[in-house]
C-alpha cells in the first residue's frame, strides 16, 4: 500500500517538477508547481512526517503560491508565453542561454557532491524506528521540543531573519507610492461632486481623508 | 498496519473495515444534512423577511431541496468558449473533495464500543488536528481560485481575486484565534481538546477567540456579510458566475458542508464539543445528537448573521481583517499565554 502510494506521489512530484519548467504558460508552470509541492505533502506523510507535512501545505502550497497565482494571474498575458526572452536571438538571448547553462552545471555538481557524500550510504539503511505515541518523531510535540531545546539559536536567528524581511518589505512599499499627493487630489475631486452626501468614499475607506 | 493510517496518533489502530465504514458514513451524514440546511435556511430567511418562504414542493416546502438538486443534476453541462476545459472541470471537484475532506475531523462523540472494536465517533483524530483543517481550507482556495481564472469572464475573474486576497488575509486571524486554545488544552488533537473542556467550556475563558474565530469563519466560507467573492450585486455571481448545472450544484455544496465543517470546529474547539454542562453524563449514543445540536446553533447563527447584516465594502472588509481582527488575535495569543506560563 505504502508503495502503491509512494509511486504515485513520486510521479506528482516529479512531473510537477517537470512542468513548472517546460511549461511556456507561466499560469500553469505555477499550478505545476501546486501540484508537486502537494505531492511532496504526501511523501512527507509517508515518512510519518505529518506536521512537516501539513505545514508545507499551509505554507507553501496555501500562503505563498496563492500570492504567485494572484500575480500571474493579474500580470501574466497568456498571448507573451514566458520562452520568448531566452529563445529570442541576439546579445541578450545567447547571454540567458550562457547563464543557464552555468548555473544548471554547478547545481549538478552540487547534488553530485551532496549523492556521493552521504546519500548513497542512507540508502541501504532502515531509518529510524518509529513507535505511534503522542511524543513520537515527526509529531508537533516532538519538533516543539526540538526546536525549543536543541534548535533554539537556529530557530530565532531564522524568525528574525523573516521579521526584517517583513520589516523591509513594508518600507520598500511605503517608498514606491503611485500618485503624488497633488494629482491624487485632483482626480478625487471630481468623485466627490458625483456622489451623494450621506455616501461614503473610497478615500476614507483607505484612511486617505 | 504500517501504511493504513499514517495519520492516525490513537492510542489504537482501528481495523481496516472499520475506517472504511467511517469514510462511508462521514461522506453520506455530510451529503444528507446539506439539503437540511438548505432548507432551514431558505425558510428561515423567508421568515427573518416577513414571508413565509419555500411552502410549495411537499409538507412545508421540506421536499424543495431535493427538488432543487434534481433540477440542477439532471441540467445539461456546458461551458463558455473562453474558458479552459480541464480546469473549469477541475475547479468544483477540488471545492467538493476538500469539504468533505474537512469534514472527517470533527469528533461527534468519544470513542465507543461497537461490536466489540473500539471506534472513535470521527473520521480521523489526528496529531495535527487544526493544521489539518487549515490545509484542505488552503487547497479549497485553489477550488475558488481555478473556478474563476478558467470561467474566462471578467466577473468571475473579480470574485476570484477577491477570494484569494480575502481568504489568505483571514485564515491568518483564524489560526491565531485557535492557538490560545491549543495553549489551554495542551494538546492539538481534537478529541483531546473537547476532554480538556471538562471543567469549563473553552468559550468563556477564549471568548476573544472565540469570537475572532466565528469572524474568520464566516469570511473563510465566503458567507454574508463577508460574500464579496459571490457579491450579487457587483460580480452577477462571482466566481460561479459561468457555472451551471452539476457544477454549479457542487460549489453550492462545497460552500454549505464548509458552514458545517466551521459549526463542527467551533462546537468541538469552544462549546465542548460532546459534553453537557453541569456534569451530565449520558450513554454514548447521545453524544452525536449533543454535537449535531450545538452545530445547528452555530449555523443558526451564520442564516440569522445573513439575513441581518449588509455586504461590506470591500476596503473595509481589508481592513476590518488585517488591523482589527489579526491584532486582537494576536493579543488573545499574547495574554493566553502569559496567564498559562504563570499558573502552571
Amino acid at each position: 500500500m505504502s508503495q502503491v502510494i509512494f509511486f504515485i506521489a513520486a510521479i506528482g512530484v516529479i512531473s510537477g517538477a517537470v512542468g513548472v519548467v517546460m511549461l511556456r504558460n507561466p499560469f500553469y508552470a505555477v499550478l505545476a508547481l501546486v501540484a508537486h509541492l502537494l505531492s511532496l505533502a504526501v511523501l512527507f506523510l509517508l515518512l510519518r512526517a505529518e506536521f512537516v507535512a501539513a505545514i508545507q501545505v499551509v505554507i507553501y502550497a496555501g500562503a505563498v503560491m496563492v500570492l504567485y497565482v494572484f500575480v500571474v494571474a493579474y500580470v501574466g498575458d497568456q498571448t507573451q508565453p514566458l520562452g520568448e526572452r531566452i529563445g529570442a536571438p541576439g546579445a541578450v538571448g545567447s547571454r540567458l542561454r550562457l547563464g543557464g547553462l552555468l548555473l544548471a552545471g554547478a547545481l549538478v555538481v552540487e547534488l553530485l557532491i551532496a549523492l556521493l557524500g552521504t546519500g548513497l550510504q542512507a540508502i541501504d539503511g532502515k531509518g529510524a524506528g518509529y513507535t505511534p505515541g503522542p511524543q513520537a518523531f515527526g509529531t508537533p510535540a516532538y519538533i516543539g521540543k526540538l526546536l525549543l531545546t536543541r534548535f533554539l539559536l537556529a530557530f530565532e536567528v531564522a524568525s528574525f531573519l523573516l521579521l526584517i524581511a517583513a520589516v523591509g518589505g513594508v518600507v520598500l512599499a511605503r517608498r514606491r507610492h503611485g500618485l503624488d499627493e497633488q494629482e491624487e487630489e485632483d482626480l478625487l475631486v471630481p468623485m466627490d461632486l458625483l456622489r451623494p452626501g450621506s455616501a461614503g468614499t473610497m478615500a476614507e475607506g483607505v484612511g486617505r481623508r | 498496519m504500517t501504511a493504513a493510517a499514517p495519520l492516525a496518533i490513537v492510542g489504537y489502530y482501528e481495523p481496516w473495515w472499520i475506517q472504511i465504514i467511517k469514510a462511508i458514513v462521514i461522506f453520506a451524514v455530510g451529503l444528507q444534512l446539506v439539503p437540511v440546511v438548505l432548507i432551514a435556511e431558505r425558510k428561515l430567511l423567508g421568515r427573518f423577511q416577513g414571508r413565509y418562504g419555500p411552502n410549495r414542493v411537499g409538507p412545508y416546502g421540506a421536499l424543495q431541496p431535493l427538488a432543487d438538486i434534481l433540477k440542477l443534476l439532471t441540467k445539461e453541462q456546458f461551458r463558455p468558449t473562453t474558458s479552459v476545459g480541464f480546469l473549469f472541470a477541475l475547479a468544483p471537484t477540488i471545492s467538493i473533495l476538500t469539504a468533505v475532506a474537512a469534514f472527517a475531523i470533527i469528533p461527534f462523540g468519544d470513542t465507543q464500543d461497537i461490536f466489540g472494536t473500539k471506534v472513535g465517533l470521527y473520521g480521523l483524530d489526528v496529531s495535527i488536528g487544526p493544521l489539518y483543517l487549515f490545509a484542505f481550507g488552503a487547497v479549497a482556495f485553489y477550488g475558488i481560485m481555478l473556478g474563476g481564472w478558467s470561467s474566462g469572464s471578467k466577473y468571475s475573474f473579480l470574485g476570484a481575486m477577491r477570494g484569494a486576497a480575502q481568504l489568505i488575509s483571514y485564515e491568518v486571524s483564524q489560526g491565531l484565534a485557535l492557538v490560545g486554545v491549543i495553549f489551554t488544552a495542551q494538546t492539538l488533537s481534537l478529541t483531546g481538546i473537547v476532554t480538556a473542556q471538562k471543567g469549563m467550556w473553552y468559550f468563556i475563558p477564549q471568548f476573544f477567540g472565540f469570537l475572532v474565530f466565528l469572524v474568520a469563519g464566516f469570511a473563510e466560507t465566503n458567507r454574508a456579510p463577508f460574500d464579496l467573492t459571490e457579491a450579487d450585486a457587483e460580480l452577477v455571481g462571482g466566481y460561479n458566475t459561468e457555472f451551471g448545472g452539476g457544477r454549479f450544484a457542487s460549489y453550492y455544496f462545497a460552500e454549505y458542508l464548509n458552514v458545517l465543517v466551521v459549526s463542527g470546529i467551533v462546537t468541538t474547539v469552544f462549546l465542548g464539543g460532546w459534553l453537557l454542562p453541569f456534569g451530565i453524563h449520558p450513554p454514548g449514543w447521545v453524544d452525536p445528537i449533543v454535537v449535531l445540536l450545538k452545530m445547528s446553533l452555530i449555523t443558526f447563527l451564520f442564516i440569522w448573521v445573513r439575513a441581518t447584516l449588509p455586504r461590506l465594502r470591500y476596503d473595509q472588509l481589508m481592513s476590518f481583517g488585517w488591523k482589527v481582527l489579526l491584532p486582537l488575535a494576536t493579543l488573545n495569543t499574547l495574554v493566553t499565554a502569559i496567564v498559562v506560563v504563570a499558573t502552571h
